[in-house]
C-alpha cells in the first residue's frame, strides 16, 4: 500500500467512525451515555454476584473485575458487532472500490474510543481511589495496542469468514458465552487448579487481558513484561494468519458476497 | 461523441485470464465443509481441478478520449473484466496496466448508514468515494449533488426512508460529480425515475466527454451509440470483438 492510499484509507476509516458513532446513539434517550452505561452496569451486577453470593475473596476486587471486565467487552462486542459487518455490506462493497478494512477498521475504532471512554471514567477513578502503582500506567500504550490490533486481526479473520461460511457468527457467539467462563474475568487465575492451568494459558483473549491486571491491579515487572511477550506473540501471530487468509481468498471474497 | 482517440495511453490489458475455483459458486455450510473433509481426508491435500475460467486472454488498450462500450449476454464476463480493471479481483495471468486513477461503479443505489439523512450519507458517501479531496472541496461537491438531485427538505430525512428511486437520485448526483482518468460505469443509467433520468443521463454524459476514457457496460443500444466511440463484445468470457459501434451491435444481436 502506498503512502497516498494509506492516507486515503485513514480518512475513509474517520470519516466512516464518525459517522457511525453518530447513527449508533441517534434516537436514543440515553445517547452516549450508554457507553459508560453499559460496562457499569455489567459490573454492578457482576460485583454483586460474584463478591457477595459467591463470595470471591479477592483484595480489591472492583479494581480485579474491572482490569478484566472492561477489555472482555470490548474484545466480545468488537467481534459480535464486525463478524458479520462485511457480508451485511456487500451491496455497498460491490457498488465501487472501497477497501474492506475501512468498514472492519471503522466498527473497531469506534468501539475502541468507547472502550477508552469508559475505561478513563471508570476504571482510572477506581485505581486512584485503591491507590494503585503508577508505574503500571506507561506500560498502558503498549497493552493497549496489542488489544487494538490483535482484536482487528482476530475481527478481521472472522469477518472474511463470515462471507465464505455463514454460521461463523453463531459459532463466535457461542464460543464467547463459553469464553466467559473459561476465561480468568471475574475470579483469580490461582482458582483453576494446576492440572488445567495450561488451558488458560492457551486462551488468546486471556493474554490480551493479562497485562492489564499486572499493570494496573497488582502491578509486577517481570510478570508483565511476561504477559507483553505473550500477548505481542498472538498480535503477530493473528495479523500474520489474517493477512494471508484474505490475500488467498480475496478474489473469492467478491464472488461469495 | 464520437471523436477520435488521442494517443495517450490509459489502460493496456495483455492476455488477461482469470479462473474461479468452482466451489465458491456454491452455497456451503461449515457443517456441509466438515462433512466433505470427513468424507475425502485426503481432499485438503488434493488440487481443486473444477475451475471456472471466467475470462480467457482478453487483451485491450485504451487511450485518452476512448469511450469503450461493453457488450455480452449476461455471464459473459462483463461485470468480472470491469471489477478486474477496477482492482477488486487480481488476474490469474495475464497484466493490466493503469496509467492515473480508475473510479468504477456497478451500483447507484448506495446508501451507507440508512439512520443518518440523506445530506448525512452524502457526505460520506463523497469521502469513501473520492478520498482524495480536501474538505472544502468535498462540501462544494456535496452541495452541487443535493442541488442536483432535486431531493429538497427530503434530503434532512432519514435515508432509510427513501425509496428506491429517491436513493437513486441521491447516489447518482453524488457519482457524476467529479471526473476521473479511467471511469467504468456498470448499468448506472438505470434506477432514476423517468424525469431525473434524462437530466441525469445528460450529465453522466458530460462527465464521460470529460474523464480520461470510459467504459461503458449497458444493454441499452441506443446508450452505447450515444456514448460510446468503439465497442467490446464478450462473449463466454472471451474478446468477440473490439472495434466499430455499428458493426460490434451488429456482431452482438447475432449472438442470442
Amino acid at each position: 500500500m502506498h503512502s497516498i492510499e494509506i492516507k486515503h484509507t485513514t480518512r475513509q476509516i474517520i470519516a466512516l467512525t464518525k459517522s457511525n458513532m453518530m447513527s449508533r446513539y441517534r434516537k436514543t434517550i440515553a445517547g452516549f451515555l450508554w457507553v459508560v452505561l453499559n460496562p457499569i452496569i455489567m459490573y454492578a451486577v457482576q460485583s454483586f454476584v460474584f463478591r457477595k453470593l459467591l463470595k470471591i475473596e479477592v483484595p480489591n476486587y472492583s479494581l480485579f473485575l474491572l482490569c478484566g471486565l472492561l477489555p472482555w467487552i470490548f474484545i466480545t462486542m468488537t467481534m459480535d458487532m464486525v463478524t458479520p459487518i462485511l457480508d451485511l455490506s456487500s451491496d455497498l462493497l460491490k457498488s465501487f472500490k472501497m477497501n474492506p478494512v475501512v468498514l472492519v477498521l471503522s466498527q473497531i475504532l469506534d468501539n475502541f474510543f468507547n472502550f477508552l471512554f469508559a475505561f478513563f471514567i471508570v476504571l482510572i477513578p477506581t485505581w486512584i481511589i485503591m491507590g494503585g502503582e503508577w508505574k503500571g500506567v506507561f506500560f498502558l500504550p503498549l497493552i493497549l495496542f496489542s488489544l487494538v490490533v490483535t482484536t482487528a486481526a482476530v475481527c478481521w479473520l472472522l469477518a472474511t469468514l463470515q462471507v465464505f461460511y455463514k454460521d461463523v457468527k453463531f459459532v463466535v457467539s457461542f464460543l464467547l458465552s463459553i469464553l466467559f467462563f473459561l476465561t480468568p474475568i471475574f475470579y483469580p487465575v490461582d482458582y483453576v487448579p494446576e492440572n488445567y492451568r495450561f488451558l488458560v494459558s492457551l486462551n488468546p483473549i486471556y493474554a490480551l487481558i493479562e497485562p492489564f491486571r499486572f499493570s494496573i491491579y497488582d502491578f509486577n515487572l517481570s510478570l508483565l513484561l511476561k504477559g507483553l511477550a505473550k500477548s505481542y506473540f498472538v498480535m503477530i501471530t493473528t495479523t500474520i494468519i489474517s493477512y494471508f487468509y484474505w490475500r488467498k481468498k480475496k478474489n473469492e471474497f467478491y464472488l461469495s458476497l | 461523441m464520437n471523436s477520435t482517440s488521442a494517443s495517450n495511453k490509459i489502460l493496456e490489458i495483455s492476455n488477461l485470464d482469470l479462473v474461479f475455483n468452482s466451489h465458491v459458486y456454491k452455497e456451503k455450510s461449515l457443517r456441509q465443509s466438515f462433512v466433505d473433509q470427513f468424507k475425502n481426508p485426503l481432499g485438503l491435500l488434493q488440487r481443486n481441478t473444477n475451475s471456472l475460467h471466467v475470462l480467457k486472454g482478453v487483451s485491450l488498450s485504451l487511450n485518452q478520449g476512448d469511450r469503450l462500450g461493453v457488450l455480452g449476454c449476461n455471464g459473459s464476463g462483463k461485470t468480472t473484466l470491469c471489477r478486474v480493471i477496477s482492482g477488486m479481483l487480481g488476474p490469474t495471468k495475464g497484466q493490466v496496466k493503469l496509467d492515473g486513477h480508475c473510479r468504477a461503479i456497478f451500483n447507484t443505489a448506495i446508501g451507507i448508514l440508512p439512520q443518518l439523512t440523506g445530506r448525512e450519507n452524502a457526505q460520506l458517501l463523497s469521502v469513501l468515494m473520492f478520498p482524495e479531496l480536501e474538505k472544502k472541496e468535498r462540501e462544494e461537491l456535496v452541495e452541487e449533488a443535493i442541488e442536483f438531485s432535486e431531493l429538497g427538505d427530503f434530503i434532512d430525512t432519514p435515508f432509510v426512508h427513501y425509496s428506491k428511486g429517491m436513493q437513486s437520485r441521491l447516489s447518482l448526483s453524488i457519482i457524476s460529480a467529479r471526473v476521473s482518468d479511467l471511469l467504468i460505469l456498470d448499468e448506472v443509467f438505470d434506477g432514476a425515475d423517468m424525469f431525473f433520468r434524462e437530466k441525469i443521463t445528460k450529465r453522466i454524459l458530460d462527465l464521460i466527454e470529460k474523464s480520461g476514457a470510459t467504459i461503458l457496460v449497458s444493454h441499452n443500444l441506443d446508450q452505447i451509440r450515444l456514448a460510446c466511440n468503439k465497442v467490446l463484445v464478450l462473449a463466454d468470457g472471451r474478446k468477440w470483438f473490439l472495434g466499430d459501434i455499428e458493426e460490434g451491435i451488429k456482431l452482438y444481436s447475432s449472438l442470442g
